[in-house]
């Protein structure tokens, strides 16, 4: 049962193991069932590899993802200004958006749109969170309620004393290891996986007989 | 049948224990639908029996829903491993007495869980609405040992590989114990908040995925190459599907919950495995579609490979369907609408049910060695499934996309109800047909199972379905 890398595309099978697979393969009678050898169809290949990236693309949370606290921040400063609290509120939200064009949220900003009345109500629940030293890229905004909803990210233990270094830096109890970009949301361990799926779907077939080998069924069923 | 409870296995004629599941499933099945039927009427006509809560809406829907689960689905694909099983290792099955026994007591522990459902007591968790006692029964007295018999007549075989329909099969019956222990946690330990909901959606998600989808394609990989004679198209093309089966299914439950805040990370992997599910359904439905090359007449003209082949076809919108719906972009459109009533119908009414209705008409035919007693009964039944299905899962598609303007666009709820009204008659009428054409269908296999003809020795009941 060697792994035979000659062709690997072909087969891993040795010639040997081949030749018996394919007496044993046109001999048995699985209750007068047979089988074929027959490779999959070139378009249905294609299909699939359409497939694979439509799962990817049709995914991406540029649409329905819900909008983090941290998209607001800016936001909700400007709403004590003076000139933004002369405007009427049509105005007023306008002209914050607009401030706020060229920042690295602008794109998120966009996709969210919020009202002045909903930046009123989220204003304390913003600054309270700022207060206490929180991330608000783990919380999401759900109306005009704001709910911790990223529980991704490894946080350095206080268990144990030994030191964690991450990217050069010298972490302490409770600092964060890693955190995850919004458009990051799964996607690292989804093509970890698609991959390993089909690298060992490939490692089963390829211990086939090659698909140019089909079987003669010489018996009626 | 009872009669062999207490017998000496070696004195129980081959086949008995498949002849008691397939007859049970098609008594499930018209118990099961005419719920489902009664049900519809009390939402297109509410002052349809009125008063008693025992019949209202909500006690009467769980009953109807795990009737068709356990009773229909699960019983026609124990009556399918029963006989598929050792016919395919050139074997018997390994014990038709725990075969008997097994259906006996699933029939039984059923009759008490839906009674229980029925009085009012209930987890109130999808799909396992059943309390956490009938949920031990199940695992112990129903799915445990028609696993032990189905690995066992595998382990038992006179072959030396394994068929790709015993793959799933095998697969299936160990993959649907896991899923019901650990689905059910919650209940035995009570397990609370979003907790018990990502395992209630893992669960419902894998009920479906581990259990309903790859055992009903399985059926299609006996069916028909065993009728049309036709080898299998692909024993490769059998692996892909099987593996994207275990490892793109078992993943997604989180694209049930695409509102609720559990991590963003998790529900964009179960999306994108979500669309993923497209690939075992393609790999499936080209196998099989491939492997019906130069018989494709026998889809018109045998019952059998209508069926089935009805069922494999009814795949493709499922698989599109289920594929984008989960997305965010859709789902925030069409979660808690008619829409996903439709969409677990088609599953359920349309893709499995075709596929088993097939599964039970050969085998009863072929187990009790009679042809089928009416081919025009078996015809009408066809085509009045077909069409009471294609009626429900129209007007709930369409009642569904209303419910999602009304949703998305603040309408009064009330004025919701009164558009989409008309389709819950329609929903009504194709349902109710559904159930007529199983009534006509117990009473077809019924006939056979009496009068009718016996097939010669050596022949197959498909064989000789146009002779007199």
């Amino acid at each position: 049962m060697a792994f035979i890398m000659d062709n690997p595309l072909s087969t891993t099978n040795s010639p040997e193991q081949n030749e018996l697979d394919k007496k044993l393969w046109e001999a048995e009678d699985l209750g007068g069932i047979t089988e074929d050898n027959n490779r999959m169809p070139v378009p249905v290949v294609w299909l699939l590899l359409l497939t694979v990236l439509t799962a990817f693309a049709i995914t991406f949370p540029l649409w329905g993802q819900r909008p983090t606290a941290l998209i607001y921040a800016d936001f909700v400063k400007d709403l004590d200004k003076p000139e933004i609290q002369a405007l009427s509120d049509a105005a007023a939200i306008e002209k914050i958006v607009a401030a706020h064009k060229g920042d690295a949220l602008a794109f998120q900003q966009e996709r969210h749109p919020v009202t002045m009345d909903e930046l009123r109500a989220l204003k304390p629940k913003i600054e309270e969170l700022q207060k206490n030293g929180a991330d608000l890229q783990d919380y999401t905004v759900v109306g005009v309620d704001i709910v911790l909803a990223n529980f991704e990210g490894n946080f350095k233990s206080g268990a144990h004393e030994i030191p964690a270094i991450i990217g050069g830096q010298l972490l302490k109890n409770g600092e964060r290891q890693r955190h995850q970009p919004w458009w990051d949301d799964g996607y690292t361990i989804d093509i970890f996986y698609v991959c390993l799926f089909f690298l060992g779907v490939t490692l089963v077939v390829k211990r086939l007989p090659p698909s140019s080998w089909q079987p003669v069924h010489g018996h009626e069923h | 049948m009872l009669k062999y409870l207490f017998a000496k296995n070696e004195d129980i004629p081959a086949g008995s224990a498949a002849i008691f599941w397939g007859f049970s499933s098609i008594v499930w099945f018209v118990i099961g639908t005419g719920l489902g039927s009664f049900n519809a009427a009390k939402l297109a006509f509410p002052d349809f029996v009125t008063g008693n809560e025992m019949f209202a809406f909500g006690h009467m829907r769980q009953v109807h829903v795990h009737a068709v689960i356990f009773g229909w689905i699960s019983m026609a694909f124990g009556m399918a491993m029963m006989y598929i099983t050792p016919a395919l290792g050139n074997t018997k099955l390994w014990s038709e007495k725990l075969g008997i026994w097994n259906a006996f007591l699933w029939n039984v522990g059923l009759s008490l869980g839906l009674t229980l459902l029925w009085i009012g007591m209930t987890s109130g968790r999808e799909y396992s609405d059943f309390p956490w006692f009938i949920d031990l029964y199940i695992a112990v007295f129903m799915a445990v040992p028609l696993a032990i018999n189905v690995w066992m007549t595998v382990l038992t075989r006179r072959t030396q590989g394994i068929y790709t329909t015993n793959w799933f099969f095998a697969a299936g019956v160990f993959m649907v114990a896991i899923v019901f222990i650990v689905g059910n946690l919650p209940e035995w330990f009570h397990l609370t908040g979003l907790t018990e909901a990502y395992l209630t959606w893992w669960f419902a998600h894998n009920v479906l995925g581990l259990w309903i989808t790859p055992v009903a394609a399985a059926i299609a990989y006996y069916t028909i190459p065993k009728v049309t004679g036709n080898p299998l198209y692909s024993h490769r093309i059998g692996h892909l599907h099987f593996w994207s089966v275990v490892v793109f299914y078992s993943t997604p439950a989180a694209h049930h919950l695409m509102s609720a805040p559990l991590p963003e990370w998790l529900k964009s992997f179960a999306s994108v495995e979500g669309v993923l599910i497209l690939v075992p359904a393609i790999a499936f439905v080209s196998n099989i579609m491939l492997t019906m090359q130069g018989k494709w007449n026998m889809f018109v003209e045998n019952l059998e490979v209508r069926f089935t082949i009805t069922g494999v076809l009814l795949a493709i919108p499922l698989n599109m369907q289920g594929g984008f719906q989960q997305t965010r972009a859709i789902n925030w459109y069409v979660h808690g609408t008619g829409w996903i009533v439709a969409h677990a119908h088609l599953a359920l009414l349309g893709f499995s049910t075709f596929l088993e209705g097939a599964a039970v008409y050969l085998g009863l035919q072929t187990l009790m060695k009679r042809k089928l007693y009416s081919l025009t009964l078996g015809n009408m039944h066809f085509w009045m499934l077909l069409i009471g299905f294609s009626i429900y899962w129209t007007s709930m598609t369409i009642a569904g996309l209303i419910q999602g303007a009304g949703k998305i666009y603040e309408v009064p709820y009330i004025d919701v109800v009164i558009a989409e009204h008309p389709y819950m008659i329609a929903r009504w009428l194709g349902g109710t047909m559904v159930f007529i054409s199983n009534v006509i269908w117990l009473y077809n296999m019924w006939m056979t199972a009496r009068e009718g003809t016996v097939v010669p020795a050596g022949r197959l009941p498909h064989e000789i379905a146009y002779e007199r």
